[in-house]
């Protein structure tokens, strides 16, 4: 087996020590950090993403296959930074206001950095001040909220028209999720795009950052 | 319970040619006492004032008090926080294995918060009219296990730890059937077991951590004489079979919208099952018109027409902002005599008077 298959593999089963182990081999061996990061790690993801899309694994085999992913991307980002791999995009994302609700928004924030995006993650219960403070100070390119009750979600509205008022909504694109919330609600309140699930919310985001 | 439980009346609604209509709608009451969450949710008195106007106002089937997914995590002495306008939450706190003994020593039937509630389920039962059901709500097994050790801690747990974890599940059922006691000696004609964390849980995993102690719950439920609702927001799709087999007398689905195709669930299940729901609540019953909301209500009924162990409900809890206009059309929506023959005429008559208006 190739090593890139083996961390295919690791992360598939949720081994987070393999794949830290595996990922040590490959940099041991010259393999480039984008080459592992590329064919091993978004491989893998995309082949959970996949499964679970088919409802043939749920969210407790993506969390740990996201996990096992982080404990190799500790190993490979600083490796990656200081090769100036330029980053696929920047995203800052959180959960609203008045909600602790984050294993969807957290396993986002694992796909998206193992995609090769910079992710700045402000947690759960965020202020619409600290939403637009933070796009204010970071100009990412996507801003993307997430919200699982239907009594906190009113707040992605209030923060977007926050962010006109701030006079920087043109500058970010901005994505919804969250059980309660769907792609009519998005439009409503002129979010650029909603996705169902983490994997999708992946391919929302590079479809929004491509050139 | 007084008279029927769920399944009969909705098969006698359905004989007559109507349905049993009940939204879950707490909250909205607020706005008819001016009252907030955070009063409404540790004054009994307060409460049961909310849930009356409801009834005076609405008349639904069957009522439900509000939502509230703190109290068994807060009696076992959980970090709890009371938003004056949302709903009490419990937050990730610091959770070690060792607490789990401590919990088994707390019997939850002496905390002030459990016994408020208790009280409001005997306010309902004394001072709400004799043919509304009158419902109570718990937190089911896995989410007060997952408030506990934190939401993502349990569903890794539910493949890396699966042993603390049943544990933990264990302890918590516990003390929920403490609580469904004290409910069901109240008055309560059902209870609501609200597992809104297992939907994220494949179908073995729900089995082994959800519904293995609901099953507990739905047959000490039996034993007092009072039906059991499992109600999960999300998309349930895989997991209806496992939900329906967990003994419960109702499953309650959410929209259409969230991914649940309410007919499909209703043709693969037994009809002894009652099938409840699914309004989208927040599109049709938040953010809609009057008209939005009688369309989507008289299409759903339109679809449910063949099964008559179908209560109309919302597909999951409304919220505050929710127009009492709405949810007045969907009580006259889901009113409206429903005999196909009937029916068929009133479409007609409907063409006919738009085509000739007076």
């Amino acid at each position: 087996m190739d090593i890139f298959e083996g961390i295919i593999t690791a992360i598939g089963k949720g081994d987070a020590p393999s794949v830290a182990a595996l990922t040590r081999d490959a940099l041991a061996k010259g393999i480039p950090a984008e080459d592992i990061l590329n064919k091993g790690y978004l491989a893998g993801m995309n082949i959970v993403g996949r499964l679970f899309k088919a409802n043939e694994i749920f969210i407790p085999e993506v969390l740990i296959a996201a996990q096992a992913m982080k404990a190799g991307m500790a190993i490979l980002k600083p490796i990656l930074a200081a090769s100036k791999v330029k980053s696929a995009g920047k995203i800052v994302i959180g959960t609203v206001q008045g909600d602790l609700h984050d294993i969807g928004k957290n396993i986002v924030s694992m796909l998206l950095e193992g995609a090769g995006f910079e992710v700045i993650d402000l947690g759960c219960d965020v202020s619409k001040q600290k939403f637009v403070e933070t796009v204010e100070k970071e100009s990412p390119d996507i801003l993307g909220m997430s919200a699982l009750l239907t009594t906190t979600m009113t707040y992605m509205r209030d923060i977007i028209q926050c962010l006109e008022s701030a006079g920087v909504r043109k500058a970010v694109k901005v994505i919804v999720g969250g059980a309660p919330v769907t792609q009519t609600y998005a439009d409503e309140i002129a979010a650029d795009g909603y996705a169902r699930d983490a994997a999708s919310a992946v391919e929302l985001v590079r479809s929004l950052v491509a050139p | 319970m007084i008279g029927d439980g769920i399944a009969d009346r909705a098969r006698k609604a359905f004989a007559e040619g109507r349905r049993l209509v009940a939204p879950l709608m707490g909250f909205p009451g607020i706005e008819l006492t001016g009252s907030n969450i955070k009063v409404a949710q540790q004054n009994y008195g307060e409460h049961f004032k909310i849930l009356k106007r409801l009834a005076d106002r609405f008349s639904p089937d069957i009522i439900f008090p509000l939502m509230d997914l703190s109290i068994e995590a807060n009696a076992m002495g959980r970090y709890t926080i009371f938003p004056r306008r949302d709903s009490a939450t419990v937050p990730r706190d610091c959770f070690l294995l060792e607490e789990i003994d401590r919990f088994r020593d707390i019997n939850i039937s002496f905390d002030s918060r459990v016994l408020g509630y208790v009280e409001t389920q005997k306010l309902m039962h004394i001072g709400l009219p004799p043919h509304i059901l009158k419902a109570a709500y718990v937190t089911g097994p896995y989410t007060v296990a997952a408030l506990i050790m934190g939401s993502q801690e349990a569903a890794v747990a539910t493949i890396g730890n699966r042993s603390d974890l049943g544990l933990l599940c264990e302890v918590a059922t516990g003390k929920i059937l403490q609580y469904v006691r004290l409910l069901a000696a109240a008055g309560a004609d059902g209870i609501v077991v609200l597992e809104p964390s297992a939907a994220m849980l494949g179908p073995a995993q729900f089995e082994e951590f959800s519904a293995a102690y609901v099953k507990a719950i739905t047959a000490a439920c039996r034993h007092n004489g009072v039906d059991t609702i499992l109600h999960i927001c999300g998309n349930t799709t895989h997991l209806v079979r496992s939900m329906a087999g967990s003994g419960v007398s109702g499953i309650s689905l959410d929209s259409s919208e969230a991914g649940v195709d309410i007919e499909a669930v209703a043709a693969s299940l037994p009809e002894d099952v009652v099938v409840i729901g699914n309004v989208n609540p927040t599109t049709t019953m938040l953010r809609g018109r009057p008209e939005d909301v009688r369309m989507e209500v008289r299409k759903l009924l339109d679809s449910m027409e063949r099964h008559p162990n179908f209560v109309l409900s919302t597909g999951c809890d409304l919220p505050q902002e929710t127009p009492l206009a709405n949810i007045e059309a969907f009580m006259e929506a889901g009113r409206e005599e429903r005999r196909p023959a009937e029916r068929k005429g009133r479409c007609e008559g409907r063409q006919v008077q738009e085509a000739y208006p007076e």
